[in-house]
């Protein structure tokens, strides 16, 4: 597995700590946060790549928070977690660009792959925007 | 090997899915930028000036074909998904509201994901469909979110107040006591009953929802995890504070009741749940009923009831049945303790016979309890249900000299209990107490479950039968609580611990049948234990699921060694070494056991919002989104125009002659062949409106025509009249399988291609078909999918076909996922020339499976047409020698140069 940083956002205390501590196991970086203000904190902060973002929190709920990461930082995938959520907690999630939705409970291994999935899609929406740049740099008169 | 180094194979391992598809894209790209640029430059130049550069382009087509791409993976996914939910439906087993739950998300989103994607690659042509989508998953969300409607009412009621018509606020079991009471010369104990109003009083909307939460995340597969979570449900729901205006009107009721009998009355009390009212199902012995409560602990028993709605045993089984925790309302009776001499429990007609004429009565000294825990031995009386109720059966299986009813007794109880079938109008199931007074009083009444008993022959429950043939049984004896045949290796449980560890499709041996153990009903094959009868609830329950269970067998714990395989014949009362087919084949299907569940019905109500299929005919007007009905016809028409949006993408910015070209010369069929990058030889002229397979370049492509054209096709084989019979009753129920109307679109066969990519549809009509492959260095990226479905013809027979496809094809190695007539196989990270093989296979299977249509009527056509496919197969594979180039692609000379 590539090395890539993920932020786990989750109420359930045994949960998010059980997470993180088996993605990096698996060599990601991983941190945890317990709501949604802590989560848009860590990411104003701190380098992130994917969110796995629970939909169902106390506070700032899942689909708040996605809002806030959208506008805050558009380039970081969100992978959305639902339980409890009514089915249509998923659409709206899709809807507002998360990059994918798993279902509690959840497998390591379809987390693994969920999570490089979206990592992979940000890495080359960035070497995207990387390219551009460069491009226009180079086409600039010095 | 360098870090960088290191860090590309990596990620080229771990990439898959549709990034990978979105890389391979990039790939293929490389070579016809010139082709693209000018495919470009037609597409802008009328409508803007504005010049792109290169790599502007080779984005802009990329996106159009990453969103290809992840449309056809959201297609697959929700057709899987969809027929994920039929086969859970159409299933034997029982199946939670959280997995249709998830089916439907997963549905839901996918579909969402097609809709975005055809609305990238066609400018937005097609939004209603958005607006369709939103009413179709609006009607789902409704009839998945629905609520049983709740009566508010009384917090507290009489029993003597109770009748049939308040059973929404008092539960049945009480209800039906109520009911009881009323009649003429039967007792019942003083109560009153804590209705479904006050349990909604005491658990407020934030317990509710923390403890759906809660449910929600549960594996309730996983043992450990049910008991915990159960374990904090009850414990929260003890510790929540009960309202005190409802403990006040507790404690008024209760001091009634002392009035009405002695100061410091004992009352028992009893779980009598709402919701539980589909015939067939048991609920028995699911919740708790505390005795000998005081006032003290009135309000902490009460509690206690109410929390054993989330027992482990209750969720369980509600989950098997299909039963959504909030189906059921917990309510309570409070009895008066009758002190009893003696209880027991009486079947108005013997469970085991159908049209029994015997009464089955099974008593024990003291309280009523034990019979029905199955921890009490019982002693068996099966009386005549013709007066005087001559006693036909006896049987004192207690350590005692006396029998534990008199002739007087038994009377009493037979008149009661054909009092009581008369006033229901069904066999009753009675739980009873008399007391040191001599009156009888009946403590529960309700409809006695109608198990049809499978071995009709077997079920002399007395006197055990040896089987003829085969080995003897080793073990011989004890009381059928379950009749049936089941087999599977022995696993003794004795703690929870062990109950932990009970796997999938043992036989259960247990030393008590106590109701705790009831979960691994949903895991066992067979139940045995040394103790119990077959009034206990474990006995019950195992009859209606239909897993036999042989009680009261001496030395079971001692004699059954875990993992020894066993057949356990519990009707004979007999139990066998090993496997013993002779017997299971005499087996009889076990019962829907979901059937008229809420779950059930929900489903129900979702398929017909998600799979059936009205968008059949693209060419007909009805072909669009306002025409939608199903989430099933959204796809159908997102994957439809995705294919055409691909194809006239090129039309509509004057490039026509160059997306679509013919396939000529001398081939069967028409084909289409449409260029997406590198798929044609260099330097052929592209204005041409056809093309040869000679000019082919496409390695997936040239595969598939390889077995295409590797024997002639037949055509179709004579139609046998049931056969034919069959399609023309579909054809009139469907007039766009009509052959006379079949519109161009429909037999066009397209090749997408690009030099190592190739997706080919082929919809022929009456079936529907998809190769696609991607053949790269690269074994990760590497991939071959077939999917195939319909076809003429009813369910039945497109299944078989499905089942002869999918049987060839695993011959090969292929990974099958098969439901009903949809098959899906596939093939991932092999070498290129593996895969060219497989490709040639599924060319050759797509165009003869064809003649299928008319011929699967019996299995002996089945097995020679699966014969002769793969002996074709083998005889193309063994002449593969011959390059795959330049081939003339024509039939009859394929087979000649074969030769």
């Amino acid at each position: 597995m590539r090395e890539f940083n993920v932020l786990v956002v989750d109420d359930e205390d045994e949960f998010r700590d059980l997470t993180v501590k088996r993605l990096e196991k698996r060599g990601l970086k991983a941190k945890g946060a317990a709501g949604g203000k802590e989560a848009l904190e860590i990411l104003e902060h701190s380098h992130t790549d994917v969110v796995l973002l629970d939909v169902k929190m106390p506070g700032m709920d899942g689909i708040e928070t996605l809002r806030q990461i959208r506008i805050m930082r558009p380039l970081v995938e969100v992978v959305l977690l639902t339980g409890h959520a009514s089915v249509d907690s998923g659409i709206e999630g899709m809807k507002l660009g998360a990059f994918d939705y798993l279902m509690k409970p959840i497998e390591l291994e379809p987390l693994l792959e969920k999570l490089g999935d979206a990592y992979e899609k940000k890495r080359l929406h960035q070497d995207k925007i990387e390219q551009a740049q460069m491009k226009r740099h180079l086409s600039m008169p010095s | 090997m360098t870090g960088v180094q290191e860090f590309t194979q990596r990620t080229r391992r771990t990439v898959d899915g549709s990034v990978s598809c979105l890389q391979s894209a990039v790939c293929f790209l490389g070579k016809a930028m010139q082709r693209i640029v000018s495919f470009f430059r037609n597409m802008f130049s009328p409508v803007q000036e504005q010049r792109l550069s290169p790599e502007e382009l080779r984005d802009a087509f990329r996106k159009r074909y990453a969103n290809f791409r992840s449309l056809l993976t959201a297609n697959n996914n929700a057709l899987q998904a969809m027929a994920e939910l039929e086969k859970l439906y159409y299933g034997s087993k029982g199946y939670r509201m959280a997995v249709v739950r998830s089916k439907i998300t997963t549905i839901l989103v996918n579909v969402y994901k097609m809709i975005s994607n055809l609305l990238a690659m066609s400018d937005g042509k097609y939004k209603d469909l958005e607006t369709v989508f939103e009413r179709i998953s609006q009607d789902i969300e409704n009839i998945v979110e629905r609520r049983p409607v709740l009566h508010q009412g009384p917090m507290v009621l009489p029993l003597d107040e109770v009748k049939r018509e308040v059973r929404d606020q008092v539960g049945e079991k009480m209800a039906n006591l109520g009911e009881v009471g009323a009649i003429d010369g039967l007792v019942i104990p003083k109560g009153f009953v804590l209705t479904a109003s006050a349990t909604r009083h005491f658990l407020t909307d934030a317990n509710l929802a923390e403890i759906n939460r809660r449910l929600q995340v549960l594996d309730p597969d996983n043992l450990e995890d049910l008991y915990r979570t159960c374990e904090e449900i009850q414990k929260m729901v003890r510790e929540s504070p009960l309202p005190p205006d409802l403990e006040e009107l507790l404690y008024v009721h209760y001091a009634r009741l002392e009035r009405g009998t002695v100061p410091h009355c004992r009352v028992a009390l009893r779980s009598s749940a709402l919701g539980e009212d589909t015939a067939g199902v048991s609920f028995a012995g699911l919740y708790r009923t505390i005795l000998n409560v005081d006032r003290d602990s009135l309000v902490a028993a009460y509690k206690e009831i109410v929390a054993s709605k989330y027992g482990a045993r209750a969720i369980s089984y509600r989950r098997k049945r299909g039963y959504r925790h909030e189906d059921i309302e917990m309510c309570v009776g409070c009895l008066v303790m009758v002190d009893s001499l003696v209880s027991g429990v009486t079947y108005s007609r013997d469970p085991g016979e159908e049209e029994s004429e015997v009464i089955r009565i099974n008593a024990t000294a003291g309280i009523a309890k034990g019979v029905v825990d199955g921890t009490t031995i019982t002693d068996l009386y099966l009386v005549s249900r013709e007066t005087p109720h001559a006693v036909v059966y006896r049987e004192m299986r207690q350590d005692q000299t006396a029998s534990a009813l008199t002739y007087g007794q038994i009377k009493k109880l037979a008149e009661a209990a054909l009092r009581l079938e008369q006033h229901f109008g069904a066999p009753q199931d009675i739980e009873w107490s008399i007391d040191h007074q001599g009156t009888l009083h009946i403590l529960q009444s309700r409809p006695m479950l109608t198990v049809k008993v499978e071995d009709s022959d077997d079920d002399d429950n007395r006197t055990p039968q040896v089987e003829e043939g085969g080995e003897a049984p080793f073990m011989l004896g004890g009381i059928c609580a379950s009749a049936g045949i089941a087999s599977g290796p022995i696993f003794r449980v004795d703690t929870t611990e062990t109950m932990r560890r009970f796997p999938e499709g043992a036989v259960l041996v247990l030393e008590h049948p106590l109701p705790d153990w009831a979960p691994l009903l949903s895991r066992a094959t067979a139940v045995i234990a040394e103790h119990g009868s077959e009034a206990g609830h474990l006995a019950t329950v195992s009859r209606e699921f239909g897993i036999p269970a042989l009680f009261s067998l001496p030395g079971a714990m001692a004699g059954l060694v875990d993992g020894e395989i066993i057949t356990v014949n519990a009707g004979s009362r007999a139990i066998y070494r090993g496997r013993r087919e002779d017997l299971l084949r005499r087996r009889t299907v076990r019962k829907d056991i979901m059937a008229g569940s809420p779950v059930q019905r929900i489903v129900t109500e979702i398929l017909q919002h998600v799979t059936p299929l009205n968008l059949n005919d693209p060419a007909s007007p009805q072909f669009k989104p306002s025409w939608c009905e199903t989430l099933h016809d959204i796809t159908r028409f997102c994957h439809e125009k995705s294919v055409s949006e691909m194809f006239n993408f090129g039309q509509r910015h004057g490039f026509d002659q160059a997306a679509a070209k013919r396939l000529v010369g001398k081939v069967p069929l028409e084909w289409w062949v449409i260029d997406l990058a590198d798929g044609f030889r260099e330097g052929i002229n592209i204005e041409e409106k056809t093309v040869r397979i000679e000019d082919i370049v496409s390695v997936p492509m040239l595969a598939i025509w390889k077995g295409i054209s590797a024997f002639p096709w037949q055509g179709p084989p004579p139609v046998s009249v049931r056969g034919f019979g069959s399609i023309i009753f579909q054809s009139t129920m469907r007039p766009e399988l009509d052959p006379a109307v079949a519109s161009a679109l429909t037999v066009k066969n397209y090749f997408l291609i690009s030099e190592n990519f190739c997706n080919l549809s082929v919809r022929l009509g009456y079936h529907y078909a998809m190769i696609e492959a991607y053949l790269s260095d690269l074994l990760t990226e590497s991939y071959v999918t077939f999917r195939f479905k319909g076809g003429a013809a009813d369910l039945g027979r497109k299944a078989v076909r499905a089942r002869l496809l999918a049987d060839v094809l695993e011959t090969y190695e292929f990974r099958i996922e098969l439901e009903s007539d949809s098959l899906l196989a596939t093939l991932k990270k092999k070498p290129t020339e593996y895969l060219k093989q497989r490709l040639q296979i599924l060319g050759y299977l797509t165009l003869h499976a064809r003649q299928l249509d008319m011929v699967m009527n019996n299995s002996g056509t089945v097995g020679q047409y699966r014969d002769k496919f793969i002996a074709d197969i083998e005889e193309m594979l063994a002449c593969c020698t011959t390059p795959i180039f330049g081939e003339s692609g024509h039939a009859g000379e394929q087979e000649t140069a074969a030769r």
